[in-house]
């Protein structure tokens, strides 16, 4: 016997536990095609472990050619690989470009299954608290879509709220559907 | 013909390159050795005054005695007394609390940070190289009898860490942007506004915001860069002067963290630091496990060494200051640290996360501490006259682990650096938040605090251990001055609280989950 399931769909709740703390991504409308674009400060954090890593890795090789040092040579090396694998993993998502397409009419974030454009029924602005214990608090947004099978994706994900607003007001007017603002006062 | 003179001249270049490589690095030494010594000498300069002032000493029975180390252990025996030996009679109750007990399992609190990953997360921050280096320190100089009194000092200082914590928690505030901002700054200025000593309340935070950010700088960083490149040292024959490259390395990896949000690597270090603290632990119970036939004398050496101090420059009382000592700088008890760590909590009673943090010191000192002890003391290594003029600090411990295995250097290494890590984003979390007091919020002003602590981490690394280590204690021990003055005025509060959490426990208001 099959049931109708019924379910509600919280849009006020935001998706992502985390986020970082500056502006990671912009969005960019060209024509028949918005995506999102990394920005430049974001990829110089993940560059940085990225150096480092290399500068291990090379430290390393150097030991190892002219020390003969062979067990510090593979405890420098074994942290340079871990630190530029590292970099390389945090840099992977943000070089991932999600686009909103009219000419395939499909949405892509390179994560989740594609979502056709006239599946996309409304865009929310929500807004959460980053608590870590060994730093800042501190307030992050997100920019989320609903599809009209119920299914929430996040599209932004960062700090910087005029941005992140500015972007939300620009896809809306692209993708021509409603934006709503679901921001709410947070109590700790 | 030709193929001849091709391998001939790649010989020749292959050899210049050589001498040309072996030159560079020669001077390369030279210059890093060159920097190394004037920056020690800067320190050894300047900073003296301040290490002067804050270890003030009396002479007691012929020994010099520091009244900040009395200062510490006085105030914590009165605040075991004034909360009727908590740390025994309520220790229960804190374990209930910390095994989730008293928290609803059907709530469905959003990102609610339960009071055990708190207790992890703070102890992640307080198990580092205040247990390995800073016992090599005390037993170097204060030999075996120094654990004694490590002990005594992290079962008293239980009681300053659940007064000092349960007021981070009722006097946080959260500031224009969002973030939650806790810790002895704000009990002081806004505890001490509410009965009456606003004046007195902002002298003292804003004095204890000014030793944070020298803590944060000295002890929360110096000392840790200092010691992850004396381990490199020891466990792989690292030339001292080459401290400016771990220096540089640390700082950039450390500047990134800090300065970028990157919430990934965070999340990382908070994940493998526990870890870390299990693996010292795992390898401290391999080497007391395999020299069981000398634990009792080294049981003895400890005891009979805490009364006599012998060997000890300035005997019973030599070994009494360097166990207050390294005990403080292990659990920091006292100091209002761990205050700004425990503010962050989502908890509606403030006494619940006291006592929790209640459990802090135990862990690390009592528990953690006594095994590096008795690492050390099992090695027979740290022998009379104890004047730390032989093995010390990281090293001793590491030269100690390894006289029962040699891969436990490598191990060590290991851990010395992550743990080195971690206390230095936690201490620059700590440093952020008084400097944040001090200057106000904004992104300009805190890259400036972020970009001198990681100048600092270079300094730490570079420069000798003498300078670093006098240096870091005198900040870190200079924050609890200011601390205790609050916390006395204080602590009718933090009695009331505990009065209303035992009786809401009572009454069935909070409930208990079994």
């Amino acid at each position: 016997m099959n049931e109708p399931i019924s379910c509600e769909i919280k849009l006020e709740r935001t998706l992502i536990q985390d986020g970082p703390k500056f502006l990671s991504h912009k969005l960019i409308v060209a024509e028949q095609v918005a995506y999102l674009k990394p920005t430049i400060s974001a990829m110089l954090f993940c560059f940085v472990y990225i150096v480092v890593g290399f500068f291990l890795i090379s430290l390393a090789s150097y030991i190892l050619l002219h020390s003969q040092k062979m067990d510090l040579a593979i405890f420098v090396g074994g942290f340079g690989i871990a630190i530029f694998t590292f970099g390389v993993s945090l840099m992977q998502p943000f070089l991932k470009r999600a686009s909103f397409d009219k000419n395939s009419q499909l949405f892509d974030n390179k994560r989740d299954r594609k979502v056709k454009l006239e599946h996309i029924i409304s865009l929310q602005i929500n807004n959460k608290m980053v608590v870590r214990k060994q730093a800042l608090s501190y307030y992050c947004y997100e920019l989320n879509m609903l599809t009209k099978h119920g299914r929430r994706i996040n599209i932004l994900n960062h700090n910087n709220f005029e941005q992140l607003n500015s972007d939300a007001g620009a896809l809306a007017a692209f993708l021509q559907v409603p934006l709503s603002d679901y921001r709410r006062k947070i109590i700790l | 013909m030709n193929s001849i003179k091709f391998v001939i001249s790649m010989l020749m270049l292959a050899w210049a390159n050589r001498a040309a490589a072996e030159d560079e690095a020669s001077s390369f030494a030279g210059v890093i050795g060159q920097i190394s010594s004037r920056v020690d000498g800067f320190f050894k300069e300047y900073l003296n005054g301040f290490v002067e002032l804050v270890f003030f000493s009396v002479p007691v029975d012929g020994t010099q005695f520091p009244l900040i180390v009395g200062w510490l252990v006085l105030a914590a025996i009165i605040f075991t007394w004034y909360f009727g030996f908590i740390q025994v009679r309520k220790a229960k109750l804190a374990i209930d609390i910390v095994r989730g007990k008293y928290t609803d399992p059907n709530s469905t609190n959003e990102g609610e940070v339960s009071h055990f990953q708190a207790l992890a997360t703070a102890l992640s921050g307080t198990i580092g190289l205040g247990n390995i280096a800073g016992v090599g320190v005390a037993l170097a100089i204060g030999g075996p009898g120094a654990t004694f009194w490590m002990v005594l000092c992290g079962l008293l200082g239980m009681a300053s860490k659940f007064c000092e914590c349960t007021l981070g928690v009722k006097y946080r505030v959260v500031l224009p942007s969002g973030a939650v901002s806790g810790g002895p700054m704000y009990y002081l200025r806004d505890g001490m506004a509410e009965i009456g000593f606003a004046g007195l309340g902002k002298v003292l935070a804003v004095g204890f915001a000014l030793m944070c950010i020298l803590g944060s700088l000295g002890g929360g960083n110096m000392f840790q860069a200092n010691q992850a490149h004396a381990m490199l040292t020891y466990a792989f024959g690292v030339p001292a002067e080459y401290g400016l490259l771990t220096g540089l390395v640390l700082a950039g990896l450390v500047f990134a963290v800090i300065s970028g949000g990157m919430t990934a690597i965070s999340a990382v270090t908070e994940k493998i630091v526990p870890w870390m603290g299990v693996l010292y632990v795992g390898m401290s119970v391999v080497v007391i496990g395999a020299n069981l036939d000398q634990i009792s004398a080294a049981f003895s050496a400890i005891f009979s060494g805490a009364f006599t101090g012998a060997g000890v420059a300035g005997g019973f009382i030599g070994a009494l200051i360097q166990g207050l000592k390294r005990a403080t700088f292990s659990n920091e008890a006292g100091i209002g640290s761990a205050a700004i760590a425990h503010s962050a909590v989502k908890t509606k009673e403030p006494v619940t996360e006291g006592l929790v943090a209640l459990l802090e010191p135990f862990i690390d000192t009592v528990i953690i501490c006594t095994m590096t002890a008795l690492v050390i003391t099992i090695a027979g290594l740290n022998t009379a006259p104890f004047d730390g003029e032989a093995l010390t600090g990281v090293t001793l411990t590491a030269a100690s682990f390894t006289s029962t295995a040699d891969i436990f250097k490598y191990l060590l290494a290991f851990a010395v650096i992550l743990f080195a890590f971690s206390t230095m984003i936690s201490w620059s979390y700590y440093g952020l938040k008084a400097w944040t007091f001090l200057f106000g919020e904004g992104r300009g002003c805190e890259m400036v605090f972020k970009a001198i602590f990681c100048v600092f981490i270079v300094i730490g690394a570079t420069i000798q251990f003498g300078a670093v280590i006098d240096f870091s204690d005198a900040a870190i021990f200079a924050m609890s001055i200011f601390n205790i003055i609050g916390l006395y005025f204080l602590m009718p509060i933090v009695k009331r609280e505990l009065k209303m959490f035992i009786a809401k426990v009572d009454s069935g208001a909070i409930k208990k989950f079994d």
